[in-house]
């Protein structure tokens, strides 16, 4: 499926579980998810992952509702499912799609501005970078004597000046690789946008609609 | 009103991308306090206690970057490395976070990005803390608490924020400001 | 062909009293390699990124063929130049090789079907075609400088700036680089400017010498040329006081069967190798080798093979804070080490977090004087030169006074003077507070007196030089 579609379905029905009360269609959305992770072949060991999070963060809130709240057990039970839809439905959409392929896609079927979609990318390649930059700053404090910990404000302040250089640098390269914010730009690797995505798109929608206001519990 | 460069487009997902390290390295703590909080039925205290971490890159980048959208931009490219890094979360980040970003950028809005201090900070504190509680109320069934407990989190939601998204930002910022890199 | 001109160009940076660039005229004929030399932060990277249209001119100042970079549309200025950074990991935007490449040639507007083609002949050009589908952060430094190169090559660029390629990456690459360099110009008419201040090595491909020395420019004959590169040795190791330490002398800090290798490529091979207390080593070896990796493992935040140990125990099983206090690295890249905003905030962190009772306000007030800071105090660091903050950080670390201090390149960006100066603290604090020195310099004169052994790295091995104890 194009990936943009993937991404609108994916926000469009996580958004309309959050907001209505339907456990047998979250337990649709998860047994869907599951059977499209399984046939993607995503792995054993993440598929475990991705249940016993939610299991266990879901279990802990439906506990913390029964405690100290007022909830039904139907409320508890949508509650329940829909912690872990999203984490399934979630689980589907990162474990196949490329995020290559979906900043292409954005930029070619969905009209991102170029510059938002490889001022993105540019930036997601320096992750390894990023985290030695946070080690070495901490590692560099500590030869001052000074422990920087998650809340210390120097810490923040020597990434964002690596930061800065970093963004500098990086806008230098892209503008001398001929890179022209808001100018055409032709494209070799063609993400393809055909009928059959949008049928999978509004037919899916239609589905969770129906299954959402024909009065299932 | 200032256009987004490619350079404040970098540089916001890389204040993003740092902040999805911060999340990632405090993990532990989190898990910790779910552990300790959850038998007693306090499960989404640990949620509140450190929800200002999370939703600090909405300040941080609307303050550092001064554009219109910075503050969304900022959560909301966070939610989309955490997702690739492999956060379990997947589509409800993307959606918690656009609904956390733009909880901070009202606050920018509201002194319609002309002021960079205390009040805009207050308020964009106060503003995260209002939306993105009301997200919780449907999205993980709080509008089920018994209203003592529900304004307990409530207040706790805004003392994280505020640490973080106000005091945090604004002594990070004080340091920017003083060693002149950030633009006026 | 594309001929370069710059006419009477001033440049100055915010917060910066003096321009960088002074009246700058010059001529940079077509078809011709030329290198840019002076001493580092004299304007030598601004002076191209002026010209790349990285940063703002006035009208008409530079000039390709007559026309400036704003009258020719914006899609088209790569085609009339682009430019290779200094630092090879923070210019690309794609993942892969391959990638990278087609977004440049997109970027130009390349019909789709011919992108694949010239990116394969770039590739080829250059001799890389074996990293087409390899991540771009899975590579060297020196790939990376390759691949830079491909991409200029593939989008077909008149004019090449180099901004000092090869200041860390391997002598072999290096070679590669200048010869396909040459290549584009003599063969292609490609028009290159290259700056470096190491002018070693380049006698038989450069065309042109041109001098950048307190914000003016200027050229050299091509004989004057030939015969500044041939004089030009870099300062000779004259070591007459290094000897080899003896066999059953206990090592402070002791690899063994030690290696270490970045991105699949070995940089040492299994070895053991002691560092001994209370003297001063220094390591030598060319670009790329591994001597900043091996300060990064001595210190804990680098991957190795092998065991280290400190005193006797492995430094995997000490605690980040107390090994801190023993073994401190002074960064290459100055910055790295601050925390504070002005140069007293700096200096009262340090006195405040001293592992010795050694340091008085009085003595950093006078240390400050002896290195010329003293009317610096209240500045910010960020907008001293790139000197001034290598004294600073040294004075910084010295006051920490860490039982071990390994220095990478201590001594960059230090005029003859101020190193002098340097090398006196140096010594005087080591006798007072009884300290370990290891530095890795590519600056070498005047280093005779202070050094006590000489490591030095080649084929991917550390042998200690000298004379036999």
């Amino acid at each position: 499926m194009n990936p943009s579609l993937k991404l609108a379905l994916l926000v469009l029905v996580a958004l309309e579980i959050s907001f209505t009360h339907v456990w047998t269609v979250n337990i649709a959305l998860i047994v869907v998810s599951l059977i499209l992770m399984v046939w993607s072949h995503v792995a054993f060991k993440r598929l475990v992952m991705l249940t016993l999070i939610p299991v266990f963060f879901g279990g802990a809130l439906v506990w913390s509702l029964t405690l100290r709240g007022t909830a039904s057990t139907h409320f508890l039970l949508v509650i329940f499912t829909r912690m872990v839809a999203y984490v399934y439905m979630g689980g589907w959409f990162a474990q196949t799609t490329n995020p290559l392929t979906l900043t292409r896609s954005l930029e070619q079927n969905a009209k991102l501005p170029s510059k938002f979609a490889y001022g993105f990318l540019a930036a997601f390649n320096l992750m390894p970078k990023i985290q030695a930059e946070v080690a070495t700053i901490k590692a560099a404090a500590l030869m001052r004597g000074q422990v920087l910990h998650f809340w210390s404000p120097q810490l923040y302040f020597k990434v964002i000046l690596a930061a800065m250089n970093w963004s500098d640098q990086l806008a230098s390269a892209m503008t001398s690789h001929g890179f022209v914010e808001d100018a055409p730009r032709t494209h070799a690797s063609e993400i393809p946008l055909i009928t059959r995505d949008w049928v999978l798109l509004v037919g899916s929608l239609a589905l969770v609609q129906i299954g959402l206001f024909v009065g299932l519990p | 009103m200032k256009r987004w460069h490619i350079r404040d487009i970098i540089l916001v997902t890389i204040l993003a991308i740092f902040m999805g390290v911060i999340f990632w390295a405090i993990t532990p703590l989190y898990s910790a306090l779910t552990a300790v909080f959850a038998p007693m039925g306090l499960q989404p205290l640990a949620n509140e206690i450190l929800l200002g971490v999370w939703t600090m890159a909405g300040p941080l980048a609307g303050f550092v970057i001064r554009i219109p959208g910075a503050a969304t931009l900022g959560e909301l490219l966070g939610a989309v490395v955490e997702m690739f890094l492999g956060g379990v979360w997947g589509a409800s980040t993307l959606i918690s976070g656009t609904v956390q970003g733009f909880g901070s950028e009202l606050g920018f809005m509201a002194t319609r990005y002309r002021r960079y201090d205390w009040i805009t900070l207050i308020l964009s504190a106060l503003t995260t803390t209002l939306v993105t509680f009301g997200w919780s109320l449907a999205r993980e069934g709080y509008s089920a608490y018994h209203l003592g407990f529900l304004l307990l989190l409530f207040a706790v939601r805004f003392v994280s924020v505020f640490v973080f998204g106000g005091i945090l930002t604004k002594l990070i910022t004080n340091l920017l400001d003083r060693a002149h890199v950030l633009k006026h | 062909m594309v001929n370069v001109s710059i006419h009477n160009l001033t440049f100055s940076y915010p917060q910066q009293a003096q321009p960088v660039l002074n009246a700058v005229n010059a001529n940079f004929p077509a078809g011709q390699f030329s290198l840019l030399t002076g001493v580092s932060g004299g304007g030598k990277s601004t002076l191209l990124k002026l010209v790349a249209g990285l940063l703002p001119t006035d009208a008409m100042t530079v000039t390709f063929n007559g026309q400036s970079l704003a009258q020719i549309p914006a899609t088209q200025r790569s085609q009339t130049v682009a430019m290779l950074f200094q630092e090879p990991s923070t210019q690309f935007t794609m993942d892969t090789v391959a990638n990278e490449l087609q977004f440049a040639l997109e970027n130009q507007q390349v019909p789709a079907d011919e992108i694949s083609q010239r990116v394969t002949a770039a590739l080829d050009f250059i001799g890389i075609a074996p990293l087409r589908d390899r991540k771009l952060m899975h590579l060297s430094g020196g790939e990376q400088q390759k691949v830079a190169l491909a991409i200029i090559v593939a989008m077909d660029s008149a004019v090449i700036l180099l901004d000092e390629p090869f200041a860390s990456i391997d002598p072999a690459t290096r070679l590669v680089l200048l010869q396909r360099l040459a290549q584009l110009s003599r063969e292609r008419g490609k028009t290159v400017i290259l700056a470096d201040h190491d002018l070693s090595g380049y006698t038989d491909y450069v065309d042109r010498l041109t001098v950048l020395a307190d914000g003016r420019l200027s050229h050299l004959s091509p004989e004057a040329t030939q015969e500044r590169l041939a004089n030009f040795a870099p300062a000779r190791l004259r070591l007459q006081h290094v000897t080899v330490p003896g066999d059953n002398q206990p090592a402070l800090l002791q690899g063994t069967q030690l290696s270490l290798a970045t991105n699949g490529r070995t940089l040492i091979a299994p070895q053991d190798l002691g560092l001994f207390a209370h003297h001063t080593t220094l390591i030598t070896g060319p670009n790329g080798s591994g001597k900043s990796t091996l300060f990064r493992s001595l210190v804990k935040l680098g991957h190795y093979e092998g065991v280290i140990t400190y005193d006797g125990t492995d430094i995997h099983r000490l605690k980040r804070r107390p090994y801190a206090r023993q073994v401190a690295l002074m960064f290459q890249s100055a910055a790295t080490q601050f925390l504070n905003v002005t140069v007293d905030e700096e200096l009262a962190l340090s006195l405040k977090n001293s592992y010795a009772d050694h340091f008085t306000t009085t003595m950093v007030t006078h240390l400050l004087t002896e290195l010329n800071l003293a009317d610096r105090r209240e500045q910010i660091i960020y907008t001293l030169s790139s000197g001034q903050q290598k004294k600073l950080q040294l004075l910084c670390m010295l006051i920490m006074a860490p039982d071990v201090l390994l220095l990478d390149e201590p001594f960059k960006g230090l005029d003859y003077e101020s190193i002098q100066t340097v090398i006196q603290i140096l010594k005087r604090v080591q006798r007072e507070l009884n300290l370990t020195y290891i530095l890795v310099s590519h600056q070498l004169s005047g280093l005779d007196t202070f050094i006590d052994y000489h490591l030095q790295l080649a084929d991917q091995h550390l042998t200690y030089l000298g004379v036999s104890a």
